[in-house]
């Protein structure tokens, strides 16, 4: 199985404390920005970009007892099961890991931004400042998942075998789940964060929404959430249904070889009838058969 | 066919302004990359797709399509009357591909990595079938433009040897673009066997033409075929940022139909502009008919259109919003208007109402690529799009560059027919032709 993320948003308290672990493991530098207002959220920076791959996305709404509330949301990549991004682009750049994370290759990309355009969830970004520009987007922090558990030994003592292990997990775990300090972000197997989901949702009927988002959505995501508040009010594409993005393009791209047998086979029998006619010299049907 | 270069000076007051154009463009070309995108484009996060990609590249496809259209016509459909038009629009297919190519070296982030897809093989992506497209089509317009080459500088050698090497080069190619499309080494096979046998097949059982050999103009439009069709593809993946009207799994094969229809409408257009501008008796004959089949390709555009809407029952969003009416701009000024006009006999043999119709038709196709690349777009977030004036002046001269390169390459190539030669339309010339009228 593969790696995922639970986003309990009934526990987020926008610290931002992920936003900014984000930046320091990927060395991404500060961004200056003004002050931001409502519609979009008064989050800052308003957006995801080249230098901000997560962002706790600030909702100024009112409840059931029309009270002022606020919610909040991470946004970032998702981590899609079948990702439109890596089935958009032309060189191979983008592509699944066995572990579950979209990753992608500085060295392959071209920069047509094609998978910009495709991702339902509008996450890849663009270096638009710089002449040697890059794709950049949350790494779900691949970066962190070999085997290396960071030490080997503490005061000079070898570490045992658990605790190695123990380092290696905590390693494992992203910079912005490790620094969540309410529990918001969970990381682990994707089958066993949904179990612990539903049984959440289980154990305080009515305190969530009825819905995993991330569980079907475009054929399921590696981050998935639950919330207190409906998902299309914290900002999120409620209408993208549960078929894999890929899926709308693979039949075309399966259709090529018969398609251009076909046509090879059209195009002769229409030169073997147009110029069959002309060796006969038969003039009733003129060229307009085309069209 | 005899050809000949047009008679003209090369330097005039026009080709002066667009090679001024040309300079501006290459100045902001020069800030492009130096300070990277973002210094001349109004291009963001939310829209990463702006007017070259729309204009430039999807429209310059678009509007490259006559080379295909009319190679079909003369050479499978045996359209001998048009035959006049062919290298005028191989010609310009070949500067709207090649400039296809530079729009990209200037679009693309990291330009000096457009070579990737030859190495990356990811069969999955359609963005990968039109970089390959773009580069197998480009080679087959410069082969089939290359007599022109030949008859010029008197290479009668390399003309032969062209002749001679050109079938096998058509079947490798086709064969080759199945198997990187598929990775299945049995349908490329099956191409390469079918493609083969009509190349040796062909040109024994039927007096073949001694211009370009039968294939290459076959695998020209299995390419083009292909081509326009997947830059409808690469929109499947937006279903959820493409409006209902345009969305649809219908895409490619609507931007195939409308690059056939526009295909034609380029070839009128350009037919009459070079005849006005080198001073040149225009037939009527051949150009009314070109006026007749651009008239059926825009109805069946039409009612495909209309049809694929109204069976998605998404017709009634036509009617509302400002998306609605950019659906009903695309499809009745730009289709129904025009096949509106033509439809007429005494429309079609008039020299202005036959040039407004493709016209429109151009304009029309143009406002489609718009259409589905930024209009009927719905993306999140604050900021809009509206081009910057460094992004007009690219394409401008862009734009301005095929034309200077069309009439310095008319003026240096055999690329028009000699003007004593004018009895196309006439029964004792061509009796195929002859037909109904």
């Amino acid at each position: 199985m593969s790696k995922a993320c639970l986003v309990d948003l009934t526990k987020c308290i926008a610290c931002r404390a992920c936003q900014v672990a984000c930046k320091e493991w990927n060395g991404l530098e500060a961004e200056h920005t003004e002050f931001f207002g409502a519609p979009g959220g008064y989050q800052n920076p308003p957006a995801l970009s080249s230098k901000t791959f997560t962002l706790i996305r600030f909702v100024e709404m009112t409840d059931s007892d029309g009270k002022l509330k606020w919610a909040f949301a991470r946004v970032g990549c998702m981590h899609c099961q079948d990702p439109a991004c890596a089935s958009a682009c032309p060189v191979g750049a983008l592509s699944k890991t066995a572990e579950g994370a979209v990753v992608y290759d500085d060295t392959k990309c071209f920069g047509c931004r094609y998978c910009m355009m495709a991702c339902p969830f509008d996450v890849p970004t663009f270096q638009w400042e710089s002449p040697i520009p890059l794709i950049r987007k949350c790494t779900f922090c691949a970066d962190r998942q070999g085997d290396d558990a960071g030490t080997t030994s503490v005061n000079d003592q070898p570490l045992s075998e658990e605790s190695l292990a123990r380092h290696r997990d905590s390693n494992r775990t992203p910079a912005c789940v490790k620094a969540c300090p309410t529990g918001t972000l969970k990381f682990g197997e994707r089958g066993q964060l949904l179990a612990e989901a539903r049984e959440r949702m289980t154990a305080e009927p009515g305190k969530y929404i009825d819905h995993i988002y991330g569980e079907q959505e475009v054929g399921g995501t590696s981050w998935m959430y639950i919330s207190d508040v409906p998902f299309d009010q914290l900002g999120f594409p409620t209408d993208l249904g549960k078929r894999s993005y890929p899926s709308y393009t693979s039949p075309v791209m399966k259709a090529i070889p018969a398609v251009v047998t076909g046509l090879g086979l059209l195009l002769s029998g229409v030169y073997w009838v147009a110029n069959r006619k002309a060796k006969a010299g038969t003039s009733a049907q003129e060229d307009n058969n085309q069209a | 066919m005899n050809h000949e270069p047009v008679k003209a000076k090369f330097v005039t007051p026009a080709s002066i302004t667009l090679a001024l154009l040309m300079i501006l463009g290459g100045i902001v070309a020069v800030i492009r990359y130096w300070q990277g995108l973002g210094a001349v484009t109004n291009l963001s996060d939310s829209y990463p797709w702006g007017l070259w990609i729309s204009v430039d590249i999807m429209c310059g496809v678009a509007l490259a399509a006559g080379a295909f259209t009319v190679a079909a016509a003369v050479y499978i459909f045996g359209g001998e009357k048009y035959h006049m038009f062919v290298r005028p629009a191989v010609l310009t297919g070949l500067l709207g591909y090649v400039f296809v190519g530079v729009a990209l070296l200037v679009d693309l982030g990291l330009p000096w990595r457009i070579w990737h897809p030859i190495i990356m093989w990811p069969e999955h992506s359609v963005m990968f079938e039109v970089a390959w497209c773009v580069m197998l089509y480009m080679s087959v317009l410069a082969l089939e433009f290359a007599p022109a080459v030949f008859e010029r500088f008197g290479w009668d050698r390399i003309h032969g040897l062209w002749r001679r090497l050109v079938p096998a080069f058509s079947v490798i190619v086709v064969a080759f673009f199945t198997y990187i499309m598929s990775h299945s080494v049995a349908w490329a096979v099956v191409v390469l066997v079918v493609f083969a046998v009509v190349a040796a097949v062909v040109p024994s059982l039927f007096a073949s033409r001694p211009g370009v050999p039968i294939i290459l103009v076959m695998v020209g439009i299995v390419l083009s075929t292909m081509h326009q069709s997947s830059l409808g593809s690469l929109f499947l993946l937006m279903p959820g940022k493409l409006h209902a009207l345009w969305w649809t799994p219908m895409l490619p094969i609507n931007f195939f139909l409308s690059a056939v229809a526009v295909g034609f409408a380029m070839v009128i257009f350009e037919a009459m502009l070079s005849a006005r501008f080198f001073g040149r008796s225009l037939e009527q004959g051949p150009l009314a008919g070109l006026g007749r089949l651009l008239c059926g390709a825009l109805w069946i555009c039409l009612a495909v259109r209309i049809i694929d809407v109204l069976l998605r029952g998404e017709l009634g969003g036509a009617f509302v919003s400002g998306k609605g009416f950019v659906f009903l701009v695309d499809v009745l000024v730009g289709l129904g208007l025009p096949a509106l006009i033509l439809s007429s006999a005494r429309a079609r043999e008039s020299m202005t109402s036959l040039f407004t119709a493709a016209t429109l038709a151009i304009v029309g196709v143009v406002f489609n690529r718009l259409s589905v690349a930024l209009l009927g777009m719905t993306i999140p977030g604050k900021v809009g799009y509206f081009p910057s004036i460094g992004e007009f002046i690219i394409t401008i001269a862009m734009v301005s560059a095929v034309v200077l390169l069309f009439t310095l390459a008319a003026k240096i190539f055999p690329v028009f027919t000699r003007e004593e030669q004018d009895g196309f339309g006439l029964p004792a010339a061509a009796p195929r032709a002859a037909g109904n009228r």
